[in-house]
């Protein structure tokens, strides 16, 4: 196969890119966690609840602050949306405890797969396509700079030939993980004002 | 049932008082964005555009019809093909994004254009959907390019390994003298049954894509992907305008609505026979059931108008089922001898001749058109364009990948 191109991730991508690129990942890691087994799937899984963390973070601090300020009526856009984190973290909280194993994990996951997709095509629609309406390009590039900055902090990924036991010590618990990227976006943030 | 020997005009499916569908019925579950069959994907979107060209068409014949028993029928049938209409392509995910769906189209517009050369019999025919067949190629790279740098993904990941993304006839040479976009007509008493429906299949497949693109293409906020919305629509234009000149306009009002009813039919039952998910498989068996009856009554409408027996115009059987399936080599066969064609009158040369010149300096105004842009575009931000090669290097040397050093 020839197939060519590899995103240049460093180039000056804007926040909105970033963030749609993040969505197609997270979308193409659910397909890639319902189409594996054992333990391909727990380090699938490992890698996608990693990302949620560190995406939805990001989004948290970055962007709904953004769109709060800027969008007629954004308060209760975001509301909205933060409704569906929490409720996106819960659904991954509980999948974490019963492990890739369980017989209802492919059920619940499909469940949250399909709230998900769901949330991000409503980010989509209804944030981002405001973001760069409002704000000018050199804006969103450190909007961008912060999400990186989020990014860097969560564990990378587990090994893929780890036990799954180790790879759910490296992904879990999701809720740890969650505070960890929050902390440092926070102090990422405090640099940038500074 | 077999896959020889169907004859619709031998079967009877459901009443037409029991075809309406209530809410729950048309409230159908759609496909998985990304489990799914590619191909199961283009039959939908082929009979969403079958069933479309079947509702403007009926529409068309009622307001040239003055008898209100006719226009009544008309009106109950398209009632009930407004319905399937709906079923069928709220089959496709909300999931899935606009240009993801064009993307899907231009898949459609490949394998399926590129089955039907195949299986052509009339060589002027033949070489009609040969020739289309190589702009729907490149509109499936310039969609894909655009895939990658507005939703930073590859769209191998829609299309899979079945169609090659690789550049085609280049986009900008599509835009021909309108004039030179008419073809001659089949002769309807002389043409094989089979020909007449590849004539309509193809016709309204493109002119799905040519509404979806009008209305679709100004919902981005990208100004590349309004743009490429644009200019692909507007080819679009072209190629309706292409296939419609087709179907010999001698046709009777009666004769063309069997020849419609009976290629819902045909379509309906090949995909029942291709289909590779099951519960689309039921919805295909479905449909051709009502399709059945559907047929039946234009064939009673015939008779009674236009004095005629509809076997007289019909295949005695379905032809074999239209097949989506890879077409790599037949296509790189065709970049290899038909790149290079455009279109003068009602036939095809090689040369840039001059009425082809001055629509295309009318139209470029000096400047590059968003096809070439997009391309453009896609170089400056990941040093080379986006490419799925499955079967080595393009078979014209011109249009092999450059990459850019940085």
């Amino acid at each position: 196969m020839t197939t060519t191109s590899e995103p240049d991730t460093e180039r000056d991508a804007d926040v909105v890119e970033l963030l749609i690129g993040q969505h197609m990942e997270i979308r193409d890691l659910f397909a890639e966690v319902q189409s594996s087994a054992g333990e391909q799937r727990s380090d699938a899984f490992a890698r996608l609840v990693r990302l949620l963390a560190v995406h939805e973070t990001a989004e948290e601090m970055v962007v709904h602050p953004a769109t709060r300020r800027s969008v007629d009526g954004g308060d209760a856009i975001v509301e909205d949306r933060l409704a569906e984190e929490e409720h996106a973290k819960e659904q991954l909280a509980h999948l974490e405890s019963i492990g890739t194993e369980d017989p209802s994990f492919p059920e619940k996951l499909a469940r949250l797969r399909e709230a998900v997709l769901q949330h991000a095509h409503h980010e989509e629609a209804y944030e981002f396509r405001y973001l760069r309406q409002q704000h000018d390009p050199e804006q969103l590039r450190r909007m961008a700079g912060l999400v990186r900055a989020a990014e860097r902090t969560a564990p990378t990924h587990p090994h893929p030939s780890t036990q799954s036991a180790t790879a759910n010590l490296v992904a879990g618990p999701a809720v740890a993980l969650f505070d960890r990227v929050k902390d440092a976006v926070r102090s990422a943030l405090s640099d940038d004002r500074k | 049932m077999t896959t020889t020997g169907f004859n619709p005009l031998e079967h009877r499916g459901i009443p037409l008082d029991r075809q309406v569908r209530n809410w729950r019925e048309l409230d159908v579950d759609p496909i998985d964005p990304d489990h799914s069959d590619p191909y199961t994907r283009c039959r939908i979107i082929t009979m969403n555009g079958i069933e479309v060209e079947a509702l403007l068409f009926s529409h068309q014949f009622a307001r040239n019809c003055a008898d209100m028993d006719v226009k009544r029928r008309l009106a109950e049938v398209r009632y009930i093909e407004q319905q399937q209409q709906k079923a069928v392509n709220w089959l496709l995910p909300g999931a899935s994004s606009a240009l993801e769906t064009t993307i899907a189209y231009e898949q459609v517009a490949v394998d399926l254009t590129a089955w039907v050369a195949r299986m052509e019999p009339d060589p002027y025919l033949k070489q009609a959907y040969q020739f289309g067949v190589l702009e729907d190629f490149d509109h499936l790279y310039r969609y894909a390019n655009l895939y990658e740098m507005v939703q930073r993904r590859k769209a191998e990941r829609i299309v899979d390994d079945l169609t090659e993304v690789i550049p085609g006839r280049p986009t900008k040479y599509h835009h021909r003298h309108p004039a030179d976009n008419v073809r001659e007509p089949y002769d309807r008493s002389t043409a094989a049954p089979i020909s007449k429906l590849h004539a309509l299949t193809i016709m309204s497949a493109e002119q799905q894509t040519m509404n979806f693109y009008m209305n679709v293409g100004p919902e981005y906020m990208e100004p590349i992907a309004r743009q490429l919305y644009q200019e692909i629509g507007l080819i679009e234009e072209e190629h309706v305008t292409h296939y419609e000149s087709l179907v010999d306009p001698g046709e009777t009002w009666w004769e063309r609505l069997v020849n419609h009813e009976y290629n819902e039919c045909y379509l309906y039952y090949s995909f029942m026979q291709t289909e590779s998910d099951r519960r689309i498989k039921a919805i295909w068996e479905l449909h051709l059931n009502m399709e059945l009856e559907h047929l039946h009554l234009a064939c009673e409408l015939m008779r009674a108008n236009d004095g005629r027996e509809p076997e007289e115009v019909l295949a005695p059987e379905l032809p074999a089922p239209v097949t989506f399936e890879p077409n790599k080599e037949y296509l790189r066969e065709l970049l290899d001898t038909q790149i290079d064609l455009t279109t003068l009158g009602t036939g095809y040369v090689q040369e840039a001749h001059e009425r082809f010149e001055a629509m295309q300096d009318a139209l470029m105004g000096g400047e590059l058109p968003p096809s070439e842009r997009v391309i453009d575009l896609h170089r400056e931000q990941f040093g080379t364009d986006y490419r799925h090669a499955t079967n080595g290097e393009h078979p014209v040397a011109s249009l092999r990948q450059q990459h850019t050093t940085s």
